[in-house]
């Protein structure tokens, strides 16, 4: 019978490297951390309303007494205006790749795992929404639920909601071929198959096992998300569909660009909000995707 | 007969968070033309590195000591450059996995004659035709029609018969063949063996066969090394050893293999324990946690390696069959 | 060899497992299909180790899976525990899940990286709801120590932090979990070194001796098979060409194939030399196989017949069956 002396007992040496983290980390966690604090509690701090036209301080510069980043030519303070923009921005970037992420992976994992013809028409429905570029979705969806003209403009929260809907519909299937891809190879390990074999059901294992491995590919592609769609509303708000009135970045910087020559602040500072912004996202992404690399090299 | 190649005192390390590694120990052995040699370990014993460390080949974390010799020449000392000059014409090297050795996107006839090319300077044409030659000399079928198709095309088997051809192509002094038929299916390993024996003989070359399957060297070598932990604990001709063990850990390792002459519902003899830590520098014996035959001794010092004449060499106190 | 034909069954003794005519075929690409499994039968008498032995492309690993209906085979027929497994839907298959499990070959991939080994041998003991939380853990306790792991040690670890016997270890230990009836061990040793693989052997061994268990073992390796086998069968490309006990097969080999595959197995003897001059070429492939017996194709002795007409399986010697038009003479 079984010798006790036979006991296999400490595993393996495992030889784990002390991870020090690089500068980046440090500089990029900082200001995504900063501006996402800004976004939750920014509007508690005390300055003068966004949309306030201040009329005795027209496009006055930086630094001036009562106007810290200056005002734009039309007397709206640039500090309140960043302020509110930060919430607007984050809040679009962030609900769009959280909901789109969602749908987008739930709907990737479930056709991975499952297979047969299901499988077959998500990648076609997929490839038709990659392939429309999602400016012209975006204005698409918005020309034809948002209906905007002269005479009967679309309310506002209607054009913000379409506007979310298009950029959330953006996100499904970029995040959806990730999991799906990403599931495909998790599912044909043995260990799902081992699973299968103990009489675990298909939506466990989708959770225990499928989900936990899927997840820090999603994590990566994700963050890489939020820095695009930041960039794809300035871009839709200078074609004049972002969000209106000036309260995100985008449109700042699309009011703004007029007064390029005059109070040039009035272009720099959003676009500059958004490119740190954007960077440190993108930075973010790229580091989860590295330290992912070296540990699935181990496994 | 001249000596081919000659590992002196060869000790590869690697720089750890936790301390140096030690993956290879002192390791002298030689290689005459013409010969066979096997080293035999399993994993953790550091063949692999050796044979990595033997063609330069070892990432940037390494530390090798020790000198290699190539025809007479050092060349440890050698610039990447130099070094890669050998490879091909002097030493070729056959690898476990031939789909990471051959490039899957480039088409079987490419891949034969860019060493033809490259290396002996041919004519696009006549390498064309000595690449179908080569192909016919590993028994591939139809090799017309082989130079045009893609490495994920064919088997294992297949795939390592051009892997010999490939490196036999440009009349390599030595072979290097780093577990090549791991991968392999029983009857295609014999087969695959059968050719790198009669190509050793045809051409004269030399061959190191890494392996971790006693039987397989036991039929195709000339001499064979033992690793565990780092060193070369049995160095003997093939017969002797097999006849005359004299290190515990060969015997325990000749002794767990299952063979087909052993009767139904026998239980194999097992070494039990685990290799020692490669980060740590215990004195004694590194088998002596695990040996059936361990006295104090074994445990303060480490033996070194004793010449039993006839060239057989090993390392052990207490060696089977006296000694010592 | 064709190997199809039942008659080499045994109906009369205790027989749990019961596989006839027995295909699987996939689909590849568009219009290829891989012919894995060709009607292939054999049965499995409660407390046997029963081999199944091939080179790689012969369809053991496919055979192992579709009896445990992962998938579920094309067409025939796997009774186990005299319920019919291919007619099972549902949660009755489910049901018969506990008493039929698996080992696979790779030790590392059949285990979840990202749980620690509580949680991997806690599944199979949650989902079948064995116990409480309390309960649970002395049931992996034991698992544990029944594969000479200690617990204390191994509970909180990953897999990638153990090495592949360890893994294998634990992989046993999952399997056992439910108390199963049946184990399906696919090529368990392949990848282990030959120290680690001696002692992987022994502990299948044990187990089988502590928990009354009826083994299948897939493997290519000739030598295993025949140490630890009751009743070996072997086959090529979807097909069975002989079935005996490992001592009959290696003493009287009948079949060409068998022939060659124990010629081919290294000797660590060097006065021996191995002959691999039996059998040449490689497997053709399973999506096209040859016509008539599928082996003909290298078999030395092959000649109109083996062509045209697709051999039997057939009792050549005392339970020795071989599926050969010319089988070998002593």
């Amino acid at each position: 019978m079984s010798n006790p002396t036979e006991i296999a007992d400490a595993p393996v040496i495992v030889i784990k490297k002390r991870r020090r983290r690089p500068f980046g980390f440090y500089i990029a966690g900082t200001w995504v951390a900063f501006v996402v604090l800004v976004a939750i509690f920014g509007h508690w701090w005390p300055t003068p309303k966004w949309d306030d036209s201040f009329y005795d301080s027209l496009g006055v510069g930086p630094f001036h007494r009562s106007h810290i980043l200056g005002t734009t030519q039309d007397g709206y303070d640039m500090f309140s205006g960043l302020i509110n923009g930060t919430r607007i921005s984050i809040f679009v970037s962030f609900f769009s790749v959280l909901v789109g992420g969602s749908i987008g992976s739930a709907i990737g994992i479930t056709s991975a795992y499952f297979r047969g013809r299901v499988d077959k028409v998500i990648v076609f429905a997929f490839n038709v929404l990659l392939s429309i570029p999602n400016l012209v979705l975006s204005l698409a969806l918005l020309s034809v639920l948002a209906y905007s003209d002269e005479n009967n403009p679309a309310s506002t929260p209607r054009r913000v909601m379409v506007l979310l809907m298009s950029l959330t519909i953006v996100i499904i299937p970029i995040l959806g071929r990730i999991a799906r891809g990403s599931t495909l190879q998790w599912s044909s390990r043995e260990f799902v198959l081992a699973s299968k074999s103990m009489g675990t059901k298909n939506f466990t294992i989708i959770g225990r096992h499928i989900l936990p491995n899927v997840a820090p590919a999603l994590l990566a592609i994700g963050f890489l998300a939020i820095g695009s769609i930041i960039i794809v509303e300035g871009s839709l708000a200078i074609l004049g569909i972002g969000i209106p009135g000036g309260a995100s970045w985008g449109s700042m910087l699309a009011n703004g660009r007029g007064n390029l020559e005059f109070s040039p602040w009035e272009v720099y500072m959003p676009a500059l909000a958004i490119a740190f912004t954007v960077i440190s996202c993108n930075w973010f992404g790229d580091y989860v995707r590295r330290a992912l690399d070296k540990r699935e090299s181990k496994i | 007969m001249s000596v081919l190649l000659k590992l002196e005192d060869l000790s590869v390390s690697f720089a750890t968070p936790r301390g140096a590694l030690k993956a290879v120990n002192h390791v002298n052995l030689e290689l005459l033309k013409g010969e066979s040699l096997g080293v035999v370990g399993e994993s953790g014993s550091g063949k692999t590195v050796l044979s990595r460390a033997t063609m330069g080949l070892l990432p940037g974390t390494a530390t090798r000591t020790g000198t290699i010799t190539y025809n007479g020449q050092d060349v440890t000392a050698l610039p990447k450059d130099e070094v890669r000059k050998l490879w091909g014409t002097g030493m070729a090297m056959i690898f476990q996995d031939p789909m990471t050795a051959l490039n899957p996107v480039r088409r079987i006839g490419s891949q034969l004659t860019e060493s033809l090319t490259v290396r002996l300077g041919m004519d696009k044409k006549v390498a064309r035709e000595k690449a179908i030659q080569l192909l016919k000399r590993v028994r591939i079928p139809e090799p017309e029609l082989m130079l045009r198709k893609f490495p994920y095309q064919l088997s294992g088997g297949m795939r390592q018969r051009i892997m010999i051809a490939i490196a036999i192509s440009c009349g390599p002094e030595m072979l290097f063949a780093d577990e090549p038929t791991t991968a392999l299916d029983v009857t295609v390993q014999a087969q695959v063996l059968e050719l790198l024996s009669e190509l050793r003989e045809e051409y004269n070359m030399g061959m190191i066969l890494v392996t971790h399957d006693l039987g397989v060297v036991a039929g195709h070598t000339d001499k064979i090394a033992v690793m565990y932990a780092g060193d070369v604990v049995e160095y003997a001709p093939t017969r002797a050893l097999f006849k005359n063990m004299k290190m515990p850990y060969t015997e325990a390792l000749f002794k767990s293999i299952p063979r087909l002459e052993t009767p139904t519902g026998t239980r194999l003899p097992v070494i039990e324990g685990r290799l020692p830590d490669p980060t740590k520098n215990e004195p004694g014996c590194p088998f002596a946690n695990r040996c059936p035959y361990v006295q104090d001794k074994c445990r303060a010092q480490a033996p070194p390696l004793v010449d039993a004449g006839d060239n057989h060499f090993y390392r052990c106190w207490f060696p089977i069959g006296g000694g010592q | 060899m064709a190997g199809t034909g039942k008659a080499h069954l045994r109906p009369g003794a205790d027989i749990i497992l019961n596989v006839e005519d027995l295909v699987v075929e996939f689909k590849v690409g568009r219009d290829k299909i891989v012919k894995a499994v060709s009607g292939v039968s054999f049965d499995l008498v409660r407390g046997e180790t029963f081999a199944v032995v091939g080179e790689s492309g012969c369809g053991k690993s496919t055979l192992g899976k579709a009896i445990l209906q992962l998938p579920k085979p094309t067409s025939g027929k796997v009774e186990f525990l005299s319920k019919d497994l291919t007619k099972l839907k549902g949660n009755d298959l489910r049901d018969m899940r506990p008493a039929m499990q698996m080992i696979f070959q790779d030790p590392v991939s059949s285990l979840d990286p990202r749980q620690p080994v509580s949680a991997v041998l806690a599944e199979p003991l949650k989902v079948w709801n064995k116990g409480n939380q309390v309960e649970i853990d002395a049931k992996i306790d034991e698992l544990l120590f029944a594969v000479n792991l200690d617990p204390a040690v191994v509970r909180d670890r990953r897999s990638y932090e153990f090495s592949g016997g360890q893994c294998q270890r634990i992989s046993i230990a999952r399997a056992l979990a439910l108390d199963p009836t049946l184990i399906i061990c696919d090529e368990p040793v392949s990848s282990l070194d030959v120290s680690v693989q001696a002692q992987i052997l022994n502990l299948l061994q044990d187990m089988k001796d502590r928990y009354g268990l009826t083994l299948i073992f897939i493997s290519h390796d000739l030598a295993v098979v025949k140490m630890i086998s009751t009743r070996v069968m072997v086959m090529y490309l979807g097909k069975v060409c002989e079935v005996a006990a490992p001592e009959e097969l290696y003493n009287h080999t009948k079949h060409h194939y068998t022939k060659a595959l124990v010629a081919s197995v290294p000797i660590p003897d060097p006065d021996r030399r191995i002959n691999a001059g039996l059998i040449q070429g490689e497997p053709p492939s399973p999506v096209n196989p040859p016509s008539g017996c599928r082996f003909r194709t290298r078999c030395p002795m092959a000649s109109d017949l083996c062509a045209a007409e697709e051999p039997e399986l057939r009792e050549v010697a005392p339970d020795h069956f071989v599926a050969c038009h010319h089988p070998v003479v002593d």
